[in-house]
């Protein structure tokens, strides 16, 4: 006989569904908070491996979204204060977001207000490779792993860390925005946004191989828009979501 | 806003060795240079301009090597490659789409592609 209010038995395979489902949430929050993909994604990485050690004992938190994205962000304060370069970024976000303490509360700019969909605008910015879309989109909002993403383009696990690199170098280097462009922008932007949903990806299922190649054989822009790339349903996708 | 700061970003016209063009006529030059005057206007009224510069043809450029302290000097462009700069801006801009949206100006007034380069910064700077 179970007590009724002992915590759910959480093991490993819970987690990985939690996962799958929180971690392009987090992801996407982290950038906002400290402008660095590296640091957000490293962050998250070490909230799970916490919450890998914390939850089968404990039980999952009443918001297990949430708790991730807070011991992120505090995980990545702790390092980038150890760091002279962190340093500097954290005095940076100290002064350019006063008082905003709770990571799960975005920033009131733009037409819609989502820290993922401002995330799939800079995965999918034109000034990408179509390729470097679908990857970081997977990556980051999908929470598939390198190997995962790698596995989807048939290309093996080191080439694809290169390629993802490669992309986040770019953004960083040349500043490629982390927000939902204007209102007159959106459409030209969804056209190269909407195709890296041809691989019909939900989190957790890596694209079939045989798509995305067939897609990168045609070269076809926007000739498929089934499904959103984190399977959420965005108010603002009606070319993809509705 | 995360970033106050600006970035310099180099948009390039390149030119194409041995590519027939046309040469303009004294009016289609009289409006060439109408129009990048007007251009280069609206980029300093929006304190965008940083400098630009055109460039003779590849085939005037001489290069400098040098090694073991000895100075070799050769006729001719650096790069084997059949583009070569032909001209550039340097410009001032909050994030990339501001950078895109001022090479799209360009790339329409002189009828040529541009590419979109960031400058390298030091960081902290």
């Amino acid at each position: 006989v179970h007590d009724v209010d002992a915590p759910p038995k959480i093991d490993e395979a819970e987690v990985g569904r939690i996962f799958r489902e929180e971690s392009g949430r987090s992801v996407a929050a982290l950038i906002r908070i400290f402008g660095d993909i590296d640091v957000a994604e490293d962050a998250v990485q070490e909230a799970f491996a916490v919450a890998l050690r914390k939850w089968p004992g404990v039980g999952l938190p009443p918001n297990p979204g949430g708790w991730i994205t807070t011991t992120a962000r505090n995980r990545a304060i702790d390092r980038l204060r150890r760091e002279s370069r962190g340093r500097e970024l954290l005095s940076e976000v100290a002064v350019l977001s006063p008082g905003n303490d709770d990571p799960g509360a975005p920033e009131k700019e733009g037409p819609v207000q989502d820290d993922r969909l401002r995330l799939i605008f800079t995965c999918c910015h034109p000034a990408l490779s179509m390729e470097a879309q679908v990857a970081l989109t997977l990556r980051l909002l999908g929470g598939l792993s390198t190997k995962e993403v790698a596995r989807s383009f048939l290309v093996t696990e080191p080439a694809m860390a290169q390629r993802l690199a490669r992309a986040k170098r770019k953004i960083k280097a040349a500043r490629i925005p982390y927000r939902v462009p204007e209102e007159h922008g959106l459409p030209e932007r969804l056209r190269p946004c909407w195709p890296s949903s041809t691989s019909s990806t939900m989190p957790g299922s890596p694209a079939q191989p045989t798509q995305i190649s067939a897609r990168r054989r045609s070269g076809s822009h926007g000739s498929s828009r089934r499904s959103c790339p984190t399977s959420q349903r965005w108010p603002a996708c009606s070319p993809c979501c509705s | 806003m995360r970033r106050i700061t600006m970035a310099q970003y180099l948009l390039s016209v390149h030119t194409v060795e041995g590519e027939a063009r046309e040469p303009m006529t004294e009016e289609e030059m009289r409006q060439f240079m109408e129009r990048v005057g007007v251009l280069e206007e609206e980029i300093k009224s929006a304190g965008a301009w940083v400098f630009s510069g055109r460039l003779h043809e590849a085939d005037t450029a001489t290069v400098v090597r040098v090694s073991n302290s000895e100075v070799l000097t050769t006729d001719g462009p650096f790069a084997e490659s059949k583009e070569h700069l032909g001209g550039f801006y340097i410009i001032e801009a909050e994030d990339l789409d501001a950078a895109l949206s001022w090479a799209a100006k360009t790339a329409d007034c002189v009828k040529r592609p541009i590419e979109v380069r960031p400058f390298w910064q030091a960081p902290g700077a």
